[in-house]
Formats: C-alpha cells, sequence, structure tokens
C-alpha cells in the first residue's frame, strides 16, 4: 500500500488512471442522458407552447364570440356553456403559462429588471386581485403590516407573481376561516407571510412542496387542477432575489403558514 | 469507404474529449501520422489509416485501460457498420 513517503509503483499508478477512466465515462454517460432529457424536454415545452396553448386561444375566442354576439343570438343555457368553456380555456391557458415560465426561468430566459420597488404597494395590488376569490368563498381576510417603507431591489413583476401565487394557494386550499397576510421589516430584511386556517400540511407532503411538479397528496384532493409548478416557480423567483422561501404547518387540518425573506438590498 | 474510414479518428478524439477532456488532444497528437488541429476540431491522415487508427486506439487503451477501447469502439459503431469488413481497422471489430 502507497503512503505519503512510498512512491506509488507503476502498476498502482495505472490502476488508478483505469478507475479515474471508468469514473469520468460513468459521468460523461449520466451528462448525455441528462442533455438528452434537457432536448426532450426543450421540444416538449416547444410543443405545449405552439400547440396546446394554441388550441385553447382558438377556442377560447369561439367562445369569447359566441358571448359577445359575434356568431349572433344564443339562448341562455349555450350561454352558461360558452361561459364555462372559456372558463376552462382561461385555466387551461394560466397552467400553459405557469409550466412555460418554469422552464423559461429554469433556462435563464427570464431576465429580471432590478429596480427599486415598493413591496408594500404590490402586495396591495396582489391582495385587490384576489378579493374576488377570498369573498366568493366567504374567507376573512387580515392584513397585518406595521407602518414603515418596504422598499427593496426586485423585478416587480415576479415578486407580485409569488406573492399571489402563495396567497391564491392558501385561498384554494382553505374552506374555511381566514387568510392573515404579513408584511414585516427586521435586520435588513424583509419577511412576507400569509397564514390560512386550510387544509394544512403533512409532514411527506412537505418534502416536496418546493419541487418541480411536487404535489401534496391532499392538495390534489382539493384543487384538481394543481400542476405542482407554482411552488416551485416561487421558489426560483425567491432565490433570484436571493431571499428565502418555506413553509409551517401543524399538520393536516391544521392550517399553514407559508413566508419569504428577502434581503433589502 | 476513404471517406469514413478518415472520419473515424475524430469521432474518437471527441468521444475521448467527453471522458477527459482535452487529455484526449494532447495523447492523439502522439499518435505517429495523425496531425491534429484541436482549435478547427480536424485531423489529417498520412500513412496507412487503418493502422494510424489502431495506435490512437492503443494510445489511449495504454493509459487508460480496457474502458478506454470500448469508448472507442462505441463512438464509431454506426461508422464501422457501413464499411467492409476488410477496411474495419482491426482494434474496432
Amino acid at each position: 500500500m502507497a503512503n505519503n513517503d512510498t512512491p506509488i509503483s507503476s502498476e498502482e499508478d495505472k490502476k488508478v488512471r483505469e478507475e479515474l477512466y471508468k469514473q469520468n465515462l460513468e459521468l460523461a454517460r449520466l451528462y448525455k442522458q441528462v442533455d438528452t432529457l434537457n432536448k426532450q424536454r426543450e421540444s416538449l415545452v416547444h410543443l405545449i407552447n405552439h400547440k396546446v396553448k394554441g388550441s385553447f386561444t382558438r377556442t377560447k375566442f369561439l367562445f369569447a364570440g359566441m358571448l359577445d354576439g359575434t356568431f349572433g343570438e344564443i339562448s341562455s343555457e349555450i350561454r352558461k356553456r360558452a361561459q364555462q368553456g372559456l372558463d376552462f380555456d382561461n385555466g387551461g391557458i394560466q397552467t400553459v403559462d405557469l409550466v412555460l415560465n418554469v422552464a423559461n426561468l429554469q433556462n435563464g430566459l427570464i431576465r429580471y429588471d432590478m429596480k427599486n420597488i415598493d413591496l408594500k404597494e404590490i402586495l396591495f395590488k396582489t391582495i385587490e386581485e384576489e378579493k374576488p376569490e377570498l369573498n366568493a368563498k366567504g374567507l376573512k381576510l387580515e392584513i397585518n403590516i406595521a407602518d414603515d417603507k418596504y422598499n427593496l431591489t426586485g423585478d416587480a413583476v415576479w415578486l407580485k407573481e409569488a406573492m399571489h401565487n402563495l396567497i391564491s394557494n392558501s385561498v384554494k386550499y382553505t374552506k374555511e376561516g381566514k387568510i392573515i397576510i404579513g408584511l414585516e421589516k427586521s435586520a435588513g430584511k424583509i419577511l412576507f407571510s400569509v397564514k390560512d386556517t386550510g387544509l394544512g400540511i403533512t409532514d411527506e407532503d412537505k418534502q416536496n412542496l418546493f419541487t418541480e411538479g411536487g404535489r401534496g397528496k391532499n392538495s390534489v384532493k382539493v384543487n384538481v387542477d394543481s400542476t405542482g409548478y407554482g411552488l416551485y416557480t416561487v421558489k426560483m423567483i425567491v432565490e433570484a432575489h436571493k431571499g428565502k422561501v418555506w413553509a409551517e404547518s401543524g399538520g393536516p387540518g391544521k392550517g399553514a403558514q407559508f413566508y419569504i425573506e428577502l434581503p433589502i438590498v | 469507404m476513404e471517406a469514413a474510414i478518415s472520419q473515424i479518428p475524430i469521432r474518437i478524439i471527441k468521444e475521448q474529449e467527453l471522458v477527459i477532456g482535452p487529455l484526449a488532444w494532447d495523447e492523439a497528437r502522439k499518435v505517429p501520422g495523425l496531425t491534429v488541429d484541436q482549435s478547427h476540431n480536424s485531423v489529417s491522415l498520412s500513412g496507412d489509416n487503418k493502422d494510424i487508427i489502431n495506435r490512437l486506439v492503443a494510445q489511449y487503451e495504454r493509459i487508460f485501460g480496457k474502458a478506454s477501447h470500448e469508448v472507442c469502439r462505441e463512438a464509431v459503431h454506426d461508422i464501422v457498420a457501413q464499411m467492409p469488413a476488410e477496411e474495419v481497422p482491426s482494434s474496432l471489430k
């Protein structure tokens, strides 16, 4: 056996070289597999973009045309069905956009427009957009924002998307009770939080929450349209802002709390 | 089939490059009859093509063992499949 004081023999040297070669070969093969999968995935994303979203968009305009009278008078029953069709199409387009956003974020195709922004102002806009759904479910809303300035350097559009995602999730998974939205500032950081009295998260589901395509077992029962890409998108956006996102829950039926912590740069 | 055999060395070097990096080009440079131009990703052969290819395969095998020989074979199996058996270098049969 060679040690630091004894030069290794040519036989040992050969063995080491051959072993290293085999390890490199294994890595090269894995790299090729990953490369192939990435190309297949890009091709799939391209297909989704052009074919699936295109189909949704075309039928959306057909339904919209029926509703706005482009195709003449329609009965109230047809109007009801056309509205359902339009809603389904809008949902489908939103899902496709979500998947495409993930692909673009992963490929670095999204360029963040980093500016000095007021997170509180963005949050209020987001809350306004969520109110119809919140009211429709009869959920109470509590907003806890300490009087302060919440400015940081970030991309207003994508941070709004991240906050929208978390609030919308809470609304979806809360049958009754309330949603508490908070914003606070401490030690050079801004903490955004959404707490709900909803479904809660099992320990098992916590492991998959922020992973690509990670859907909780319970969440699928409540939200059949869950894609598993929403929280993953949030994670990518928050990490691009050098922040942290996490979730807490006392367990099933005990509600959930989601947090985004962003540095004030 | 002259054109097919001339594609073999560059295919082998590029495949070895995936495993061992730029060292693949350094080792290829040591093979007599093979002139390597890494910046243009090209090589030229002067002499018996089959011998040169056998020497290239042996050069990798001498240093990195049998696994590297298999990598050479796999890298060119589609080219070799279309060549008459008598024109295939013995190391790739």
